[in-house]
């Protein structure tokens, strides 16, 4: 039987190894969430015995839609900023913060008015991570993003509308992807702001 | 015989076009697909809430001011009056609508028609002479004037309402309304609250047409309140066309929570009395129990079972 010529093989080989040398970048890429920012990988040593992938813990993203009224940038900044943490410390407190697995959120809406709070509390199966906390051992984010809509009296914000989203993975018994989005309300009282009012949805895919 | 070096290139290539393969396929193929067995989806679920200060009911009393052009409108007669409770915990709204030619006792000027508390007493007498008949005192009074009405109305993109029967104005409207859902826009929202003349039952109609206005309004923030900016576009344009105790912060609580109201949780009553005269002036008799009944039953929640 004739055998191939030597030539013919190594040029089928070069091809394929230039398809896989192009294709295995873009394939590893695609396994990286496309549209949304997610923590990147830092690059492992070279060092075998120490490769251990760790993330960059997502920050929150917070920027201004539109404010209506008159309100100076530098207070504009100042809102952002404020209002954002708000956000941050009920993101904390109700999904991210703590040790898992726990049942207990024994204060999971700080920033919130005494009456939203008590609203809140009869949400508490959605506003935080109470009835799957038991069966997760590790939450991580993914993506924390909030827009606000400011409204402003006599060059001061008095009432902000964050809408947000937030996703985050979680390990243990329960893996997969939760997203909590919605809108929160929030007025400026006694130097602070609270929120007073709250329109969430809440999902989870694994 | 195929020599060994060859076989092993070979099956070199195939692996190599088989993991080609293998990178293209994962590649083109969405992700839900290729992970079909291993996706569910739990349902996704929804929450909303607002409070407005301590209390789950906070009552509005809402005011349309005849004032001409020139005239102060928190010193004129108020025409269209609307005692409006909202429960931020329930979800439930109420309206109870007093004729405004109701002959009531107004603190400090006697017997009038409650009309002219606005213009006797200003917000703060309206909301007085409210009081005494209907028992309830409102944490806020937003008075607005009838051209401002329309703007209001138009702001929004115009109101849907149900109108029970057809009347007309040979003033105000001329083509009158039809019979059914219809869609108006400011000036009709105006004249269809105001109209008097062509309804059988006079000040009791008018007054539960403006609480069909209500309702319309209501659909229409609640229909647009998720779309960013809008409640704040509002508050802006209630600022500027209505004179009110709210600060621009509890506003925009009320608006939120004027947001959050189940339609299916809406309940609006009248007033009603007997028509009669002091003197050459028309007046109405209110029914003075029952204005009474209606308080005390929508007081701790904002919700009427009856009239």
């Amino acid at each position: 039987m004739p055998s191939p010529a030597p030539g013919r093989s190594t040029w089928v080989i070069r091809c394929a190894s230039l398809v896989l040398a192009l294709l295995v970048p873009l394939v590893a890429g695609g396994c990286r969430s496309g549209s949304e920012p997610s923590a990147s990988p830092v690059r492992p040593s070279q060092d075998a015995a120490q490769v251990r992938l760790t993330s960059h813990p997502v920050t929150t993203k917070t920027k201004i839609h539109r404010v209506f009224g008159r309100l100076p940038e530098a207070r504009r900044k100042a809102v952002r900023r404020q209002v954002g943490e708000v956000v941050d410390q009920w993101w904390e407190a109700s999904y991210l913060g703590g040790s898992y697995p726990r049942s207990s959120f024994p204060a999971a809406f700080p920033g919130f008015t005494k009456a939203a709070e008590k609203r809140a509390r009869a949400d508490k199966a959605l506003l935080t991570n109470q009835t799957r906390g038991s069966r997760i051992d590790a939450v991580t984010a993914r993506h924390r993003t909030i827009s606000l809509d400011i409204l402003a009296t006599d060059g001061r914000a008095r009432t902000a509308t964050a809408a947000f989203v937030l996703k985050f993975d979680t390990d243990g018994e329960l893996v997969g992807t939760t997203t909590v989005r919605g809108r929160l309300f929030l007025v400026r009282r006694d130097g602070a702001w609270r929120i007073f009012g709250y329109d969430v949805a809440k999902g989870s895919q694994r | 015989m195929t020599p060994p070096s060859v076989r092993r290139l070979r099956r070199a290539a195939r692996a190599i076009g088989l993991a080609a393969v293998l990178a293209v396929t994962a590649l083109v193929v969405p992700q839900s697909a290729v992970q079909s067995t291993e996706v569910s989806l739990v349902k996704i679920r929804h929450a909303q809430g607002v409070a407005v200060g301590p209390k789950d009911v906070v009552w509005i009393l809402a005011v349309g001011s005849d004032a001409r052009p020139g005239e102060s409108m928190t010193r004129a007669r108020g025409d269209a009056l609307q005692m409006v409770g909202i429960n931020t915990r329930t979800g439930s709204a109420t309206a109870i609508g007093v004729p405004r030619d109701s002959w009531v006792a107004i603190p400090g000027h006697g017997r009038e028609k409650i009309n002219s508390a606005l213009y006797f007493g200003g917000p703060r007498g309206m909301a007085g002479a409210m009081r005494n008949l209907v028992g309830i005192e409102p944490d806020y009074v937003m008075v607005t004037r009838f051209p401002f009405f329309e703007d209001m109305i138009d702001d929004i993109g115009g109101i849907t309402v149900t109108n029970p029967r057809r009347f007309s104005d040979p003033n105000l409207k001329k083509e009158g309304f039809a019979k059914g859902r219809i869609r108006l826009r400011g000036y009709d929202a105006m004249a269809f609250s105001r109209i008097r003349k062509g309804l059988v039952g006079g000040d009791f109609d008018r007054s539960a047409n403006q609480q069909r206005t209500l309702r319309g309004i209501h659909a229409s923030i609640r229909a647009q309140a998720d779309e960013p900016g809008f409640i704040e576009r509002g508050v802006m344009t209630v600022m500027q066309h209505t004179d009110t105790n709210a600060s621009p912060a509890e506003l925009f609580q009320l608006a939120q929570a004027v947001a959050q109201v189940d339609p299916s949780k809406i309940s609006t009553c009248v007033v009603q009395g007997r028509v009669g005269y002091v003197g050459a002036a028309s007046v109405v008799f209110p029914d003075v129990a029952q204005a009474r009944r209606l308080g005390r039953d929508a007081r701790p929640d904002a919700a009427l079972e009856r009239c």
